[in-house]
């Protein structure tokens, strides 16, 4: 897909583990997984709302369009 | 939440398709067993699977009689796949969670047999009428396409659920993966 995610990446950035995100943003972990992994089909604006704000970051630091 | 309800109708509907599949089964191997026999020993003709009597056919043309028989034949071995599947599909079809790969191609190939079950019939009954201008006499095979343009509908109706069904597997998976 074009589009990737790089959540891994901001995760990295602010040194927060998969665990600690999922409590924050109130997502499973399983959950979180397909959205790291890339297998998410799409995103609720209300879970890329709570991603960011846990993460204190933009959308576009998450999302990224590549050809 | 899945009714009681539903659960005795598929209980019930699970009972009276094998009770069909195993008649169409033991139809399908008496058929089989005379072509065999006609084969082996023409003399049988006389005296077919549910006493019928082809002798006068197979008199008058060999080729018209094992072409009429090999109709009759083929029907009803895609009969008794047909309710193979049938009876595959309910004892796998979980109610809670009924949208799934194996149930669609499932339902699909249900409408492909159906389809080819009306078919077959509709040619088989052509050739019959076809075969009675010429003054044979087939009227006991009529029993077996009788129902062709009624296989033929169902075989439309079934590919249409087909069809919704694999939209409906589409949407799920979308919805699985909607974080």
């Amino acid at each position: 897909m074009a589009i990737v995610v790089n959540l891994d990446v901001m995760m990295a950035k602010r040194k927060i583990s998969l665990n600690e995100l999922s409590a924050m943003v109130d997502l499973t972990l399983s959950n979180l997984s397909i959205l790291k992994t890339g297998k998410a089909k799409a995103i609720r604006f209300s879970t890329l709302e709570a991603i960011c704000k846990a993460l204190d970051c933009q959308p576009g630091d998450l999302l990224e369009y590549t050809d | 939440m899945i009714s009681k309800n539903n659960n005795f109708i598929f209980k019930a509907l699970s009972i009276v398709a094998w009770i069909i599949f195993v008649g169409l089964c033991i139809e399908a191997g008496g058929l089989i067993v005379n072509f065999i026999f006609s084969i082996l020993k023409p003399e049988m003709v006389h005296n077919l699977y549910q006493k019928m009597d082809l002798s006068e056919l197979y008199n008058r043309s060999q080729w018209a009689f094992y072409g009429m028989y090999s109709f009759v034949l083929v029907i009803s071995i895609l009969k008794a796949i047909l309710f193979y599947i049938v009876i595959r599909l309910i004892s796998k079809l979980d109610l809670e969670k009924p949208f799934n790969n194996y149930v669609s191609e499932q339902i699909t190939q249900i409408s492909y047999f159906t389809f080819s079950i009306g078919l077959l019939s509709y040619i088989a009954r052509e050739t019959a009428k076809n075969l009675q201008q010429h003054g044979y006499e087939i009227d006991q095979l009529n029993q077996f396409w009788i129902d062709s343009q009624a296989f033929i509908l169902m075989a439309a109706v079934i590919y249409v659920i087909a069809v919704i069904f694999k939209k409906g597997i589409e949407i799920q998976s979308e919805n699985e993966l909607t974080i």
